[in-house]
């Protein structure tokens, strides 16, 4: 690769560039600012207009709202508990599940692959994420979920000593904690694996060809000189992946089972913020109270998702600046002890 | 290596490979099984629907009978969603470059990071109904719901993840191209559009895709914003049709033949991204540098 | 080096050749195939479009789900007289909403307005009685396939879950013909937000004080017993899927797709099933307030189903004061005065009628003494 011809206007050189010569540069880094300006200023305009539509719910619950566990529509208390803890399990579980075997799948693809099978592959991976969420739903509830009860119930009943695991196999449903997990998980695959690809397909070579040329095997050559390469970027396409897991809702809605309660084992039914506002809102738009307890679960999952993303940047945080500042050196003895474990 | 005796690798660390390899495919092949039973299912309930008059009519609202087909739904999707690209995407990229390029670790850029992060995780519902009360209530532009409000709302919704991506693929073009351009005596400016942008086109046209491709399944920020019309129309400041709004309407009909049509407008509607995807690719191939 | 440069940045201005090119061909070809209704907006800049020319008018609507096939298809039939009728079954509440802010012409709502909602509106509105549906109690029991009797008090008990099985003796006393299996009862109940729900839970009120005081009426209630499932498509399924289940689904759903259902005992002590007359029954000699705002619940007509949903279009009794067009309003009058007149024959019994209980012709008469009121800036429509 090389640079485009950018060559030096007329014989001038750099340093002694007019004014007129540095306008683009002006011009470009302050344009993209203002842009940047503009775009932070509609998200915290976006920011302010939800916590003023929450603010009747917000004032009337307080902290009940996140903290209490009562979801009761036709008596308009609304308290949430249920419905934190129904989006966090999910979530959980689609990370869990979806992120290794997105990440495992573009690592197969750009580093195992046959080179002639990888763009159909990788289209076919992609070609999850043209499928619309309220197909996945129905799928989820019509075919996914009565298919794996009598699995979940094996499981449920045989783990039944694992808090949360296991137990309450007596009363599955196609719709539960686990079935919309996993469909998350499918969701988010092809966010995570398409950034987990992109990213694995600018690694270095040098880092690569060292470690194989030191006796490494292919799987230890990815695990010591790839993976941590690309750890941010693949956190980077995580979090999307969370993202979307989190602020899923008419996927999520058929298949969680819509029980407004806290559920004790991972067959159960529960619910989640986001679906709640799915279900509800298309009623509840002329009950002011109702209206804006769901516009104040949107603000919970805002917030929800600030944590999480500050928690993971701080992850990401540790280990990048570890790896800047000897990131050489990180190299060299980890081809070492490739090499030395080549000798024994 | 003839002459030399190297001791080979143990068979402890050959069988971990052999065995992790095998995950790596069992993992990929996991993937695709969700997929291949999906699209399946799409065909099994989907394809019936199709034939030359669903993509040649409107749905005309009869309930018995021919219900019509789906043309201004596709059209309208097309659209809305060609729209919402046409905003978002430039803007975005344009924010990842400022992230990249002159922002960097920042303390304005850090917040402007965070937001983006967070808005990922906002539901598309909220998009939807942020719209709603800003600008269909107040009945912005003359009309109460039009299309380009559900654009903007689509495009609200796609800007943090071409945001996201874009930085993360702008942030693999390796500083040392950067600095090449530099030393060869290259403006900032061109150095940006000539080194980086390029550098990163196929991973900007990725995650571009991403973003689309999620645009164009969203039902809830249109059903606010856009509301529902069965005719064909290009009247982006009126109410239009779209696919997502097309099935959410017609899945809990009673009727099984309107039914059916909702699932072959989702097999349509997966169809339409298939090519984009396809489209997209082939055209930045052209231009992949490796 | 050159070419290759060139061949770079010609790939991003292509692709935005390429999309502008084919948002431009598509907006030519859509603009050039439009129907007739093309939008101008008017010029007190309201939602509702209207084209110049002769009567023909574009109303838009939203609401209630139960009603979206009724305003569909007379919406296609009235095409042909210039109107074109853009409906979005979004839920009844928002409907409700969005008539509150102008931005629809007209609301289908299945509840009748509450203080609340007129509270809201921007000037009076009217409530217009449009169609009735029945709610069913439909079930899956594979030796049962008729013939089931249910009354108020047992219904009540099988939705709190305090019956458990379909061969609990409360069941048998109403059914001593039939041989009940003992599986057990799984009681299917809407997760979402729904008229549906408000008129199953205010019967369940209605008949049961235990209900009334304990769970009590509503479009969403805290169900204590049985699993959620989104909309009557989705009730439907869990109750095909599951042996032993029941639930409430709307009388078109289940007449469409072959449902079975129970026999509910109404005021008047008969067991009725929900067929369209014993529906149109219902709506037959029920009180009917000065707002029209009535309620087919429980009604006391001896051959009436118990469980019968009312739905309602509601819109400003003067359209043009709020925005709307004088073409508009006319277009509005149209609509309405077919919904009341000739729109009732497409619904009933009939292989080719919509599956929906029409208005007794007493009830019609009053829709159409109420349209006569409607004004556009003071004068009549």
């Amino acid at each position: 690769m090389e640079a485009s011809s950018a060559t030096v206007s007329g014989d001038r050189s750099a340093l002694q560039r007019s004014p007129l010569h540095r306008l683009p540069d002006r011009v470009l880094r302050w344009g993209l600012t203002a842009l940047a300006v503009l775009i932070l200023a509609l998200l915290v305009y976006f920011f302010i207009r939800l916590i003023g539509q929450s603010h009747l719910a917000l004032s009337k619950f307080g902290f009940s709202f996140v903290f209490g566990n009562d979801w009761d529509v036709s008596r308009n208390i609304y308290h949430g508990a249920a419905l934190v803890v129904g989006t966090l399990i999910t979530s959980a579980i689609a990370l869990l599940i979806g992120v290794p075997v997105a990440v495992a799948t573009a690592l197969f693809l750009i580093e195992l692959c046959p080179r002639r099978a990888r763009t159909p592959l990788s289209i076919l991976v992609d070609l999850l994420a043209a499928v619309p969420s309220v197909v996945y739903g129905l799928w989820g509830v019509f075919v996914l979920g009565p298919k794996l009860i009598p699995v979940e119930r094996w499981f449920a009943n045989t783990f039944s000593f694992i808090p949360f695991l296991g137990g309450g196999g007596s009363s599955i449903t196609p719709g539960n904690y686990f079935i919309a997990g996993l469909i998350l998980a499918i969701m988010i695959l092809p966010i995570v694996s398409a950034i987990s690809r992109e990213v694995l397909a600018t690694v270095p070579p040098e880092h690569k060809e060292a470690a194989l040329a030191l006796g490494a095997t292919r799987w230890e050559m990815i695990r010591m000189a790839i993976l941590p390469y690309a750890r941010p970027g693949i956190t980077g396409g995580a979090m999307l992946g969370l993202g979307r897991a989190i602020g899923e809702t008419i996927a999520v809605v058929l298949v969680i089972g819509d029980a407004p309660t806290i559920g004790h084992h991972i067959f159960d039914q529960g619910y989640s913020l986001a679906a709640v506002i799915a279900n509800e809102f298309g009623e509840a738009a002329n009950t002011p109270i109702h209206s804006s307890a769901l516009f104040a679960a949107g603000l919970v999952l805002f917030v929800l998702t600030l944590i999480v993303n500050i928690i993971a940047r701080w992850f990401v945080a540790r280990g990048t600046r570890g790896m800047r500042a000897a990131g050489d050196i990180t190299d060299a003895v980890d081809a070492a002890t490739v090499g030395s474990g080549a000798l024994q | 290596m003839n002459g030399v005796t190297l001791h080979g690798i143990s068979a402890r660390r050959r069988r971990t490979d052999k065995v992790m390899r095998a995950s790596l495919f069992a993992a990929t092949l996991i993937a695709l099984v969700p997929l291949v039973l999906i699209i399946y299912y799409l065909l099994y309930k989907g394809l019936k629907a199709w034939s030359g008059s669903f993509f040649t009519t409107d749905p005309n609202g009869n309930f018995f009978g021919n219900p019509g087909g789906v043309r201004s739904a596709i059209f309208g999707t097309l659209e809305i969603v060609g729209l919402a690209t046409l905003i978002a995407v430039p803007i975005g990229i344009c924010v990842a470059l400022y992230l990249t390029e002159y922002g960097k670790d920042g303390p304005f850029a850090s917040v402007v990071r965070y937001f983006v992060d967070v808005m990922t995780g906002v539901p598309s519902i909220v998009f939807g109904l942020f719209i709603y009360i800003v600008l269909v209530i107040s009945h912005a532009g003359g009309t109460g719901f039009a299309a380009w409000k559900g654009s903007l709302a689509l495009s609200l919704l796609m800007l943090p993840i071409v945001i996201r991506s874009a930085e993360v693929v702008l942030l693999l073009v390796p500083d040392s191209l950067r600095e090449a351009a530099l030393a060869l005596g290259a403006p900032r400016w061109r150095v940006v559009t000539r080194v980086v942008l390029p550098t990163a086109t196929p991973g900007l046209v990725t995650g571009s895709l991403l973003a689309i491709s999620r645009g164009m399944g969203e039902t809830a920020p249109l059903l606010f914003t856009v509301s529902l019309a069965f005719g064909l129309t290009g009247n982006l400041n009126a109410q239009m049709n779209s696919l997502p709004l097309q099935i959410f309407t017609d899945i809990t009909n009673p009727r099984s033949v309107i039914v059916t049509r909702a699932w072959g407008a989702a097999l349509t509607l997966v169809a339409l991204v298939l090519i984009l995807n396809l489209v997209a690719r082939a055209v930045s191939r052209r231009s992949r540098m490796a | 080096m050159h070419i290759q440069a060139k061949e770079k940045t010609l790939t991003r201005s292509r692709i935005t050749a390429l999309t502008l090119a084919i948002a431009a061909s598509l907006g030519v070809a859509a603009c050039g195939s439009s129907s007739s209704s093309t939008s101008t907006t008017s010029s007190s800049g309201t939602s509702t479009t209207s084209s110049s020319s002769s009567g023909s008018a574009t109303l838009d609507g939203a609401g209630s789900t139960l009603a979206a096939p009724i305003y569909q298809q007379w919406g296609s039939n009235l095409k042909s007289q210039g109107l074109t009728i853009n409906y979005n079954p979004v839920g009844s509440g928002t409907g409700i909403a969005d008539l509150q802010t102008a931005t629809v012409t007209f609301a289908g709502s299945d509840p009748a307005l509450k203080p609340t909602d007129t509270k809201g509106m921007k000037g009076p509105a009217f409530q217009f009685p449009v169609a009735f549906g029945a709610i069913t109690v439909s079930y899956n029991l594979p030796g049962v396939k008729s013939g089931l009797k249910l009354d108020g008090p047992v219904l009540a008990d099988i939705f709190s879950g305090k019956i458990k099985t379909w061969n609990d003796s409360a069941i048998k006393s109403l059914n001593p013909g039939l041989s009940l299996p003992s599986t057990a009862i799984t009681v299917v109940h809407r997760s979402d937000s729904s008229g549906t729900t408000n008129g199953f839970t205010t019967y369940l009120s209605d008949v049961s004080p235990t209900w009334a005081s304990s769970i009590g009426s509503g479009k969403d209630v805290k169900w204590p017993t049985g699993t959620g499932a989104a909309k009557n498509s989705g009730v439907a399924a869990a109750v095909k899927q599951t042996t032993g289940a029941v639930g409430y689904v709307e009388q078109a759903y289940a007449l469409e797709n072959g449902f079975t259902y129970a026999a509910v005992k109404n005021s008047a002590g008969t067991y009725v099933l929900p067929t369209i007359s014993n529906t149109s029954a219902a709506a037959d000699g029920v009180k009917v307030p000065a707002d029209l705002g009535i309620s087919t619940i429980n009604s006391a007509n001896p051959q009436a189903y118990p469980i019968v949903s009312q739905t309602f279009l509601v819109t400003y009794q003067d359209p043009c004061k709020e925005g709307a067009s004088s073409s508009v309003a006319a277009g509005l009058k149209k609509f309405l005065t077919y919904a009341f007149g000739p729109g009732q024959q497409t619904l009933g019994s009939g292989s080719s009628q919509l599956p929906y209980a029409p208005l007794p012709s007493s009830l019609a008469a009053k829709d159409n003494a109420q349209l006569a009121k409607m004004t556009c800036n003071g004068s009549a429509l």
